[in-house]
């Protein structure tokens, strides 16, 4: 909302500067956008008279004059065309600015020197819309009269210094989208008295009548229209408006059209209640309906475009047609033209939100429309119409009648409150007495009246105890409030388990080299198919119902997609080495959560995207095995997984603890890295750390440091090459029981001596007895053990 | 024989002093205390001495012998650090050739932020709580009283899945489920991923963090808050910073405020970064009755709440990274 200072002045006196006002109100929470000081850009400008005009010795294009600054004649060289000798200029002198930061100084054109320039309306930034008779490429020529004030400051002269504060207005306070409403804050926040301009609307009486000059009134829509009032004028003179109100308007950015419009603009302004003008007579059968639309209903609205309307949108309608979109805009059909005579002037209070919805469904957000959708005061509605008809009548534009039409299904409520200073101390942690909050809220007109608060009409935000507070703390200052810490039982601040294990698992994975990417939770149909995602988790994406883009509409089932993108981005920037991780959610819908209105399942996973000279399956695997001992889980089984799509079918594995699967991880499928154009292997792990939260344990053992020896021994086993590793490794472990204390595979040797598709196993054990020094008796009956039983199960044959 | 025995010593000194190399000493042990030596021979010789001079001969020529053994040694430890200082010396190495370094990996700056203020608040006695991203829009909207016909609700600020399940547009839920389930004191704090329809631009982005705080107690007020805030604007920003409450307006609390931080690159004095004001917003807050825990418990509490907003430009998310990463935030 803009308001200049000069029509603020009306309410309250102003003794700062725009600026410093503009901190002022800032704190007491009416925020400022932005401040305009129109007219400071122009520096020593004045009025001067052309005395003479000559050729130019050199030049055929410019002129020599003599020109009367008022203390001095100076010479100025011009190749200005419309100038004739006795016309009233600007004159910008040696040394003077323009807007836009131009400097004007002594100069020499072809050899004559010139002591300043004169000005077109453009270099002045005035528009041709304020001053139609002068024109744009030439010098501003200036009415005969001001030849009195040759020497002045142009800008005193034309009156072009206005400040202008923008203010951004919260939506509880749509009184302040009105000069009325900052004056009132203006005045407040100053410590100044509030003057209101407005008393003798405020006790005016008009009488209520049924019909006025045959008009009748119905709301049809009383939950979405609160009140009607219409006023009538007759004999009116539609014409300009006077300079005074155009010049108000236009600060406040609305551009003026005629005297009757311009009022309704004007009281808007001032008094914060939209407005609505129209003739009588396109008003068929002189009967107003407020009423919903029809779905379909067409009207054609002032800026003639057609709108389409439905059950939803209100409308002002006559018998047969609509003729204003409710609170949104006029209809062209009603439109005041130059040769009407008789209007109707619109004050009504429409439900809010319904504007605000209607005014989106059209397209079309108003300065009526954004002042209804806050939820306007129906008692405001009535000044606003009689200010209408005293402006007219000051105007001498018309002839009042006197009545009013006044349908006012709904009386607004004045909000009471239970005044309690103790409550309102605690709340803001202040020690104000009463009478300091008592003055505080009648500088705001909040009367109170021995423990009751009253809510002004035009402040219906206040409800509560609490909003009473807030006003005291503003006018108190935000800024003198103390800064104090809870001074309450201790409360413990630790993570949860959960949270432990995810800083865990980032800790490990940086110390590991890999780095952290943050990715969005949406993909698109065609991303989980260049994933080779699974038909069954597909189904369980959630669609979003009004995505930005098709790229966005899915909350993904899995996170492989948002990882491989983010892989063919850097394999596609020639990233050589790149190992990455994301610690985020996937979103499934399993059990159809979202049609039944319940939360669906959305689990923590980690997700871990690498390709690069120095990673293979290996290496993904030895990061998993680190993550799981970080967060001390010992017990699971890596299995061979060959249907996961994603993965290469020879190289993905599944980590299952008992039979929940906790990890997937392996090389990408050749077909996936394809689609996503990475021409290395790339590799996938995705880790459940929702399930993972479940098993890993907090509570850590101490071992201690082993008393007896230990015994270290070494075997080599040839065995087919399809049977994995992994089942020797059980098998030893089973038959060397707790004496075991490593296991460690050091060598896979492939040869044609071993026989055809056959590899030698080399383990390297280590064993050890807590209790006792183990003897090689007892050693070598494992070892036995051991190796029949790797015959017996694997058929391997000891290599010797 | 004394004689004899004096002039060997004095050969065999004279030589070892002067020998050249391992080998040399090698072949002098050999030639004076070696089986055949030349000092052997003599203590054989001494069969034929009489048994008053035996005694005297036989000290005589052992501790000729213990004098040999000595400079023997010495002269062998000479040579081994003479060897050792000629290997020393090869094997000298650059020091300031490049490392052979596992590199690190680094947290995203979205995650360095929220720990660091993580850190702040559990230190103050806060927990951290998070909640459903695919959220009931009861708990995203109407138990934080936002009004059925609130602009928030819109199809153009927030992303709905059916009528009754958004994207959450606030993690504020949380703090809904959170009051739900606990009964006060309640502390905590709630980071996470938030979704509006925005599209991505240099100032938007359809998913962005924040982190939100609430507090609900028997005796805490707005000076409170103000002093938590302001604690950890000093923790977060240094101590130097300063935090400004602005009287502003929120549908679910009354008072509320913003605050500004002073400027944390000229410290107030006014700058590009701040474009001149020396103030940056930083913080949205509510503090106040709100009215849905009065319906919670038995006793009405006060309650603040506070909202710390995480910018972060839009290629943080799907940023490309290489060895220099650069944080952007």
């Amino acid at each position: 909302m803009k308001a200049s200072i000069e029509w603020l002045k009306e309410y309250t006196n102003i003794d700062v500067d725009v600026v410093k006002l503009g901190d002022i109100l800032t704190m007491t929470g009416s925020k400022v956008e932005t401040i305009e000081q129109k007219g400071n850009d122009i520096k020593n400008v004045v009025v001067g008279k052309i005395l003479e005009i000559e050729k130019h010795p050199d030049a055929d294009k410019l002129v020599v004059t003599k020109v009367d600054v008022g203390n001095e004649k100076i010479q100025i060289v011009t190749g200005a065309k419309n100038i004739k000798e006795g016309d009233i200029v600007p004159i910008a002198k040696d040394g003077s600015e323009l807007p836009g930061g131009v400097k004007i100084k002594k100069g020499s054109l072809r050899g004559v020197d010139s002591y300043g320039m004169m000005c077109s309306i453009g270099e002045l930034n005035l528009g041709l819309a304020d001053y139609p008779n002068q024109i744009e490429d030439g010098i501003m020529i200036l009415d005969k009269s001001l030849e009195k004030d040759i020497g002045k400051d142009i800008v005193n002269i034309l009156n072009l210094k206005e400040d202008i504060i923008d203010f951004e207005i919260t939506s509880n306070r749509p009184d302040c989208f009105s000069i009325e409403g900052l004056g009132r804050e203006t005045a407040a926040s100053l410590n100044e008295t509030f003057k209101n301009p407005r008393k003798n609307i405020d006790e005016l009486n008009v009488e209520t009548k049924k019909e006025l000059e045959g008009l009748k009134v119905d709301i049809e829509a009383p939950d979405l229209c609160y009140r009607y009032i219409a006023r009538i004028v007759k004999n009116v003179k539609v014409g300009p408006s006077p300079e005074w109100m155009v010049r108000r308007l236009k600060a406040c950015g609305i551009r003026s059209i005629n005297n009757i419009v311009d009022i309704t603009n004007y009281v808007m302004l001032e008094m914060g209640q939209p407005m609505h003008a129209f003739d009588i007579n396109s008003i068929e059968g002189k009967h107003i309906t407020v009423r919903r639309a029809k779905k379909g209903e067409k009207i054609t609205t002032l800026d003639e475009q057609e709108r389409e309307l439905d059950e939803n949108n209100l409308v002002i309608a006559d018998d047969k047609k609509a003729v204003a979109i409710a609170g949104v805009m006029g209809g062209l059909n009603s439109e005041i033209e130059d040769d009407t005579t008789t209007v109707v002037f619109e004050s009504a209070v429409f439900y809010g939100g319904s504007v605000r919805k209607t005014a989106k469904k059209v397209g079309l957000r108003t300065e009526s429309s954004s002042r209804f959708e806050k939820g306007l005061s129906a008692e405001n509605a009535l000044r606003a119409a009689n200010r209408a008809v005293e402006l007219i009548e000051l105007l001498g534009a018309g002839e009042a009648i006197d009545g009013k039409i006044d349908v006012y299904p709904t009386k607004q409520k004045i909000n009471k409150i239970k005044f309690d200073v103790e409550k309102i101390n605690n709340l803001l942690g202040t020690n104000l007495s009463k009478q300091e909050m008592v003055a505080i809220l009648e500088k705001l007109d909040i009367k109170v009246e021995e423990d009751t608060i009253i809510s002004p009409y035009f402040r219906m935000d206040l409800e509560f105890l609490a909003d009473i507070a807030e006003e005291i703390g503003r006018f108190y200052g935000y800024d003198k409030l103390d800064s104090t810490l809870i001074k309450a039982d201790t409360t413990l601040g630790i993570r949860n388990k959960e949270q432990n294990i995810k800083k865990k698992v980032r800790d490990v994975l940086v110390n590991n080299g890999l780095s952290e990417i943050y990715t969005y939770g949406f993909v698109s149909q065609k991303d989980l198919e260049m994933s080779n995602i699974s038909e069954e988790t597909v189904k369980y994406a959630i669609t979003i119902q009004n995505p930005l883009s098709d790229e966005y509409k899915l909350m993904r089932p899995t996170t492989i997609p948002s990882m491989m993108q983010i892989l063919a981005t850097n394999a596609n920037k020639k990233n050589q080495n790149v190992k990455l991780f994301d610690l985020s959610r996937n979103y499934r819908n399993i059990k159809q959560e979202v049609q039944n209105g319940e939360v669906p399942l959305q689990e923590e996973i980690l997700t871990i995207g690498m390709y690069g000279e120095d990673v293979d399956f290996y290496t993904l695997k030895g990061l998993l095995e680190n993550i799981l001992e970080a967060i001390s889980i010992n017990h699971y089984e890596v299995e061979k997984e060959t249907k996961n799509a994603s993965y290469h079918p020879g190289r993905c594995a599944n980590i299952a603890i008992g039979k929940d699967i906790v990890a997937s991880f392996g090389e990408v499928h050749p077909e996936v890295l394809d689609n996503y154009m990475i021409s290395k292997r790339a590799y996938l792990l995705e880790a459940n750390i929702t399930k993972l939260v479940k098993y890993a344990k907090q509570n850590k053992k101490y071992v201690e440091v082993p008393k007896f020896p230990a015994v270290e021994r070494d075997i080599a086993v040839i065995i087919d090459e399809t049977i994995e590793v992994g089942q020797i490794e059980k098998i030893v472990t089973k038959k060397a029981k707790k004496l075991l204390e490593s296991i460690q595979l050091f060598d896979i040797y492939r040869n044609e001596k071993l026989g055809e598709n056959k590899k030698s196993v080399a383990y390297s054990l280590i064993f050890r007895d807590k209790n006792k020094t183990l003897s090689d008796e007892e050693i070598n009956q494992i070892m036995e053990d051991i190796i029949a039983e790797l015959e017996k199960q694997l058929g391997a044959t000891l290599r010797k | 024989m004394k004689e004899e025995i004096v002039k060997i010593k004095e050969n065999s000194v004279k030589e070892i002093t002067n020998c050249k190399d391992e080998k040399e000493l090698n072949d002098l042990k050999v030639k004076y205390l070696g089986k055949k030596g030349e000092l052997t021979v003599v203590l054989r010789g001494m069969g034929s001495l009489s048994a008053e001079e035996r005694p005297e001969i036989g000290s005589l020529v052992n501790q000729v012998r213990d004098e040999l053994e000595y400079l023997i040694q010495n002269k062998e430890k000479e040579f081994k650090r003479k060897e050792l200082e000629k290997k020393l010396q090869t094997e000298n190495i650059d020091v300031t050739e490049p490392s052979k370094k596992i590199n690190l990996g680094s947290l995203h700056p979205i995650t360095q932020i929220i720990e660091e203020v993580e850190e702040i608040f559990l230190g103050m006695g806060y927990k951290i709580a998070d909640g459903p991203e695919v959220e009931k829009a009861i708990y995203n909207f109407d138990k934080l009283n936002t009004p059925p016909d609130h602009p928030a609700r819109d199809i153009q600020d927030t992303f709905y899945i059916t009528e009754d399940i958004v994207l959450r547009s606030q993690t504020s839920p949380v703090q809904a489920r959170v009051m739900e389930n606990q009964k006060p004191p309640i502390k905590i704090i709630c980071p996470g991923a938030v979704y509006r329809s925005d599209s991505v631009d240099a100032t938007h982005s359809p998913v962005f963090h924040q982190i939100e705080g609430l507090v609900v107690d028997k005796n805490i007020s707005m000076t409170d808050l103000k002093g938590t805030l302001e604690m950890f604007a000093k923790k977060c920003l240094g101590e130097n910073t300063k935090i400004r409450f602005r009287p502003h307006h929120f549908p679910f609390t009354e008072p509320s405020a913003e605050a500004d931080v002073s400027c944390f690159v000229c410290g107030g004095k006014g700058c590009r970064v701040c474009k001149g004001e020396g103030w940056i917003e930083l913080l949205r807050l509510w503090n106040g009755t709100s009215k849905c825990p009065k319906k919670l418990w038995d006793r009405p509490r006060r309650i603040f709440r506070f909202c710390i907003w995480i910018w972060s430009r839009k290629n943080c998310n799907g940023k490309i990274w290489d060895r220099g990463h650069e944080i952007i935030i």
